[in-house]
């Protein structure tokens, strides 16, 4: 079979799911402000936001990861994929699985985890396509031909042990019959805390890893703060799933614990973090942010930054008590999975199209466009969500203040994520063109001719 | 023996599995063994009958948690917007949830909390409720002072009539173990709706 036929397959997937959830997610917005556009069963809010998390989570986000380290490994490793045939079919049983997984929630076939609504059989088949790509991980590794493991191999050798365990944790153990009420709570919080800290936070900071130091032409500016950050994370992140739970039902010590742990969390993030901006600092001012990728880069980490400020400040408990539960929460996810994680994403589908398409990138100034529309757009979009999610956080304070006043108090800023929203799908679809164009279109020879081919 | 983690894969894997197998179990396995309650309890706990359990599952398909939590945080603010007729709503304990085969905590409020709402409607007030949610909530003029609707809850009309039926039954039982309508000696009042 051809070399990255996986990898390319799932880039291609990955960004048409893109599309749809984001498609789902301006629907959900726009029933925030006319309740009655598509007032039907399978269009209802609750199904719409879970077709918007699961398309965006598994069948944009884990899928692009997923694809482009398929064609990072084996450049890091100077190998080829372990079996490339396994990589195919691993690619086909998870579309499949999660096409049946989605029409399942269309049609009401849930389970009650959060980012983990795909129903059985489906999420076990999505289980045995992890297992799948843990083999391919696992056997490039082992059948390496450069003796150290960089960082990149680290983080995903990493997510795929703990995703392992974290999957079948939120959607397997947590179903099972005897675990329920506050004990079943606990587990999905882990899970749906964990995917995203222990699968897109080590995937995503995997391919920044290897795109920053590649995309600049200079070395990462520090080993160790390469493995501070790698091996403090995969011992702190884990204990904060209860921070979901503060001031509720569960045990208190249980809620401390996720407390110190999440402030913990600045340290492993702090230490990424400088790494990235010292790889840009030194890198030759001229050149360092030209064409999208690394704009994309940049503009991420410092998401990432923001995203992992906010986690740890807003699991005090006299924070939390105004910001759980309100839509500052959405904002705040929203900046971890589309600002940080998606960002990075879309720099590693930029860096890798071309080189699957053999040619190349269709044009540089339209994805410079689609990076400024999204960015400009994106914070408007982040800030309505925090500060209406403050205001209702402190009207919900007031008990003169009734239920219905304070949702009407935030209509401008439902407006306001709406319009803006609708401008980061409109930059979608200048990113979706460029990456089409790039593996199918016809464009001027010469382009072609002095593209640079993929090793 | 010199072991040199970055050169070796059964290193790098056991190492990250290990440091994070310390965090999972704690945090996963040992908080039921610690707290009991999260799991049993000897206060009685009200078992779903056959009605209610349906509804439980429509409950779940319909997504019903993404808009409303089943927690009163203790929290003062939780207690009284919750609460009902001069009676603040108590704070949910752990014990309250152990038949719940479904969790349904939530993590988001776009509409108001459940934990106690059982006894809180009468079921009539429930059904019209689900069959036209945003024409039962308070109104507020616009600019040019048309009173408006406000309510964004979507209308459940499609749902049968027997659906509704088991879907309130389930709602009707939401807070109930904890029989918190007491007055200030604290006399039961048991002056739900039915």
């Amino acid at each position: 079979m051809k070399q990255d036929t996986a990898a390319k397959m799932m880039i291609i997937s990955a960004c048409a799911f893109f599309g749809l959830a984001l498609t789902m997610g301006i629907l959900t917005a726009l029933k925030f402000v006319v309740p009655t556009v598509g007032d039907i069963e399978y269009l209802s809010m609750p199904r719409l936001r879970m077709l918007h998390t699961n398309i965006n989570l598994f069948g944009w986000l884990l899928q692009a990861n997923m694809g482009i380290l398929f064609w990072i490994l084996p450049r890091i490793l100077h190998t080829k994929l372990f079996s490339e045939k396994l990589g195919v079919a691993m690619g086909v049983l998870y579309n499949l699985a999660l096409l049946g997984g989605l029409i399942g929630i269309a049609t009401g076939h849930v389970k009650n985890v959060e980012y983990g609504e795909i129903a059985s059989p489906f999420d076990y088949l999505v289980a045995v396509c992890w297992v799948m790509f843990a083999i391919n991980v696992f056997g490039t590794v082992a059948t390496r031909k450069v003796k150290y493991l960089y960082v990149t191999v680290w983080y995903t050798l990493g997510a795929v042990i703990w995703t392992t365990f974290v999957y079948i944790t939120g959607n397997m153990l947590s179903q099972m019959p005897m675990v329920a009420g506050t004990n079943q709570a606990n587990l999905i919080w882990f899970y749906v805390h964990n995917a995203v800290g222990l699968i897109f936070t080590p995937l995503g900071v995997a391919i920044a890893y290897y795109l920053i130091p590649k995309q600049l032409n200079t070395p990462i500016y520090s080993h160790k703060l390469s493995m501070i950050g790698f091996w403090v994370i995969s011992f702190v992140y884990v204990w904060t799933g209860a921070h979901h739970m503060i001031h509720g039902p569960s045990p208190h010590w249980l809620q401390t614990v996720s407390i110190i742990f999440s402030f913990s969390l600045i340290i492993p993030v702090m230490a990424v973090i400088t790494n990235f901006f010292g790889t840009f600092a030194t890198a030759p001012r001229g050149t360092r942010m030209v064409g999208p990728i690394p704009k994309l880069l940049m503009m991420g980490t410092v998401y990432y930054i923001l995203t992992c400020l906010q986690g740890p400040f807003q699991a005090i408990r006299s924070v939390n008590e105004i910001t759980s539960k309100t839509d500052w929460v959405v904002g705040h996810a929203h900046m971890a999975l589309f600002g940080a994680f998606s960002y990075y994403a879309m720099a590693g589908v930029y860096y890798v199209a071309p080189k699957l398409a053999g040619r190349k990138l269709y044009s540089e100034k339209m994805g410079d466009l689609h990076f400024w529309i999204m960015t400009i757009a994106s914070v408007p979009f982040f800030a309505v969500l925090w500060i209406g999610g403050v205001i209702q956080g402190f009207a919900w304070l007031n008990p003169e203040i009734t239920f219905v006043q304070t949702l009407e108090a935030l209509k401008h800023a439902h407006w306001m994520r709406f319009f803006s929203g609708a401008f980061i799908f409109g930059a979608y679809c200048l990113f979706f063109y460029n990456i089409m164009q790039t593996f199918f279109g016809k464009y001027r020879e010469e382009d072609e001719a002095a593209a640079v081919v993929a090793e | 023996m010199k072991i040199d983690v970055e050169k070796s894969l059964l290193w790098t894997a056991t190492g990250a599995f290990l440091i994070f197998s310390i965090g999972a179990v704690l945090t996963t396995i040992v908080p039921p063994m610690v707290n009991p309650e999260m799991w049993k309890t000897d206060h009685p706990v009200h078992e779903y009958t056959e009605q209610e359990l349906r509804g439980i599952a429509i409950y779940k398909s319909e997504g019903c948690v993404y808009c409303h939590t089943q927690q009163i945080r203790h929290l003062e603010s939780d207690e009284r917007r919750y609460g009902w007729r001069l009676v603040n709503a108590p704070p949910s304990d752990s014990w309250e949830y152990v038949n719940d085969r479904y969790n349904f905590l939530g993590t988001k409020r776009t509409g108001p909390d459940l934990a106690r709402v059982g006894g809180k409607y009468s079921s009539e007030w429930h059904w019209a409720h689900f069959k036209d949610p945003r024409n039962m909530g308070e109104k507020f003029p616009n600019r040019k002072g048309i009173y408006e609707k406000v309510s964004i809850m979507p209308s459940f009309d499609y749902l049968s009539d027997e659906e509704i039926k088991d879907l309130t039954a389930y709602i009707q039982t939401l807070g109930r173990n904890k029989n918190w309508r007491v007055d200030a000696e604290g006399q039961p009042l048991n002056d739900y709706e039915k």
